[in-house]
């Protein structure tokens, strides 16, 4: 199994099942969903790493409607937009909108795969990144309670030896008397 | 790619210490030939022995600039560690705003804070949230927020109070940043309110700073690990001249003062350790 969870959204039944099979032999786990509505239902019951969607869909919800739904229940999915020639401009402005990448039809499988792959290494970096930071701030936590009761610590002592020169410096007393007062101090520290 | 000979790794080194008191460690060859390279090839460069010639000759300095914004780190992220956020809205704040409180109520309170090594500027804001949060009518106050970095994107970004989601995502709770944010395209940026109390230039820590005057509370983190021990004393020692007498230094969470600059005792409170000066 691959590691991408990708649900296909177009309304031809042809070009749905097509992607269905060949994201399949791919080892994707894949859903589809027939249009917009469909999508948004699937979307709001479970995560999916990337969404590949149809431009143009009927029923009020297209794939940039997709794409802003998608992206609002889930800030890191990658959402791929199908696209006719003619709206290659409308699919460039979805990227603004945060789409990831677009297709053009007649669907060229080579590149959807290629696409999907670097996705997948893009979040396998983000994931490790993630990791790496979680690793590191858990490290600094527990690294900045001992520095601080160290720190703690050493000003005491130093409190104490400064007491410790200043009596044992003390010319008005005895020196039995210093060194008496002198280990009292050193034994409280 | 364009190696690094040994001897060149050390001319370098030595260079970058020079202009911005960061000390690389000399083993990590990689790292000078990833965060140099590109701007050593930029320029045309067949060595790095041609790349710092030709970065000394620089009178615009615009090599030298490019250099430190390449080496430093500029990792932070809002409210960092918490702690010392609770500890200047429960203890330091209120405590300065007794003291600093006029007689004659006409007089305004001023109160300056400065971020020593203030990178994007996350640190500085997260300080501009709290005084909103804790001061009912901030107008009353004569307050001067100071953000100061060695490198100029930083300053910049930080200026210019713009965050990725990424950037966003760390530290920052919702509540504040729907109170002090504005989604600006996909990314988020600093309300006026906030941006208008802050001020950011560009300082090196290692030349004199007496200009900036005195302050009441300093925060000075995760820039002195950059440095060696000699240049950490004299930057600490600095620093204290900087520091009101009755003012507050906050450190880095994972740094410490003890061996460094006896000038200062720690206090704590609660989860954080904050400095006095000692009399
Ligand atoms: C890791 S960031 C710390 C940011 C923030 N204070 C925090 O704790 O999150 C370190 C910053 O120190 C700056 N820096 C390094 N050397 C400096 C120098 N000599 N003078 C001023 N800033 C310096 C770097 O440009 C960088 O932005």
């Amino acid at each position: 199994m691959k590691n991408l969870s990708i649900l296909v959204v177009d309304d031809d039944p042809v070009v749905r099942r097509l992607l269905q099979q060949r994201l399949q032999r791919e080892n994707y786990q894949v859903q589809v969903a027939k249009d917009g509505h469909e999508a948004s239902e699937l979307l709001g019951s479970r995560y999916f790493d990337v969404v590949l969607t149809d431009l143009m869909m009927p029923g009020g919800i297209g794939g940039l409607e997709v794409l802003e739904i998608a992206k609002s229940l889930y800030s890191t999915i990658e959402v791929v937009l199908i696209t006719a020639h003619s709206s290659v401009d409308t699919a460039v402005q979805a990227m603004k909108k945060g789409a990831t990448d677009y297709l053009e039809k007649p669907i060229n499988f080579d590149e959807l795969f290629l696409k999907l792959d670097k996705i997948s290494n893009l979040k396998t970096i983000l994931r490790s990144a993630q990791d790496l930071q979680q690793a590191m701030d858990t490290t600094e936590n527990v690294a900045s309670q001992t520095i601080q009761d160290l720190e703690m610590q050493t000003a005491r002592l130093q409190a104490c030896l400064d007491s410790v020169e200043t009596v044992l410096l003390d010319d008005s007393l005895d020196e039995d008397i210093r060194i008496a007062k002198a280990l009292s101090l050193l034994a409280e520290k | 790619m364009i190696k690094i000979t040994p001897s060149e790794l050390n001319m370098i080194a030595q260079y970058i210490h020079e202009i911005s008191g960061i000390y690389l460690d000399q083993s990590k060859s990689y790292l000078f030939e990833t965060r140099l390279g590109s701007i050593a090839e930029g320029l045309g460069c067949k060595s790095y022995l041609e790349f710092h010639a030709k970065a000394k000759k620089d009178l615009t300095k615009n090599i030298e600039r490019q250099i430190i914004d390449a080496i430093s780190t500029n990792e932070t992220l809002f409210f960092r560690d918490k702690g010392p956020f609770e500890l200047l809205q429960h203890k330091l704040l209120p405590e300065l705003i007794d003291a600093r409180t006029p007689s004659t109520p006409t007089l305004k309170t001023t109160l300056k804070i400065w971020s020593a090594a203030s990178s994007t500027g996350q640190e500085l804001y997260s300080i501009a949230i709290i005084l909103k949060e804790l001061l009912k009518d901030a107008s009353r106050y004569n307050l001067k927020l100071l953000g100061t970095d060695i490198s100029d994107n930083a300053v910049s970004q930080a200026s210019y109070g713009k965050y990725n989601k990424f950037e966003i995502e760390r530290g920052l709770d919702q509540r504040y940043l729907q109170r002090y944010f504005t989604l600006f395209g996909d990314s988020w940026k600093i309300k006026d309110e906030i941006r208008a109390m802050v001020n950011f230039r560009k300082l090196n820590l290692m030349l004199p700073f007496t200009a900036l005057g005195k302050f009441d509370i300093i925060f000075c983190r995760n820039v002195a690990i950059y440095f060696t021990l000699e240049d950490r004393k004299k930057l600490f020692n600095k620093i204290a001249d900087s520091l009101a007498d009755d003012g507050f230094l906050v450190i880095g969470s994972t740094e410490s003062l003890s061996g460094v600059c006896p000038r200062f005792v720690p206090k704590r409170h609660l989860r954080a350790i904050f400095y006095q000066k000692t009399n």
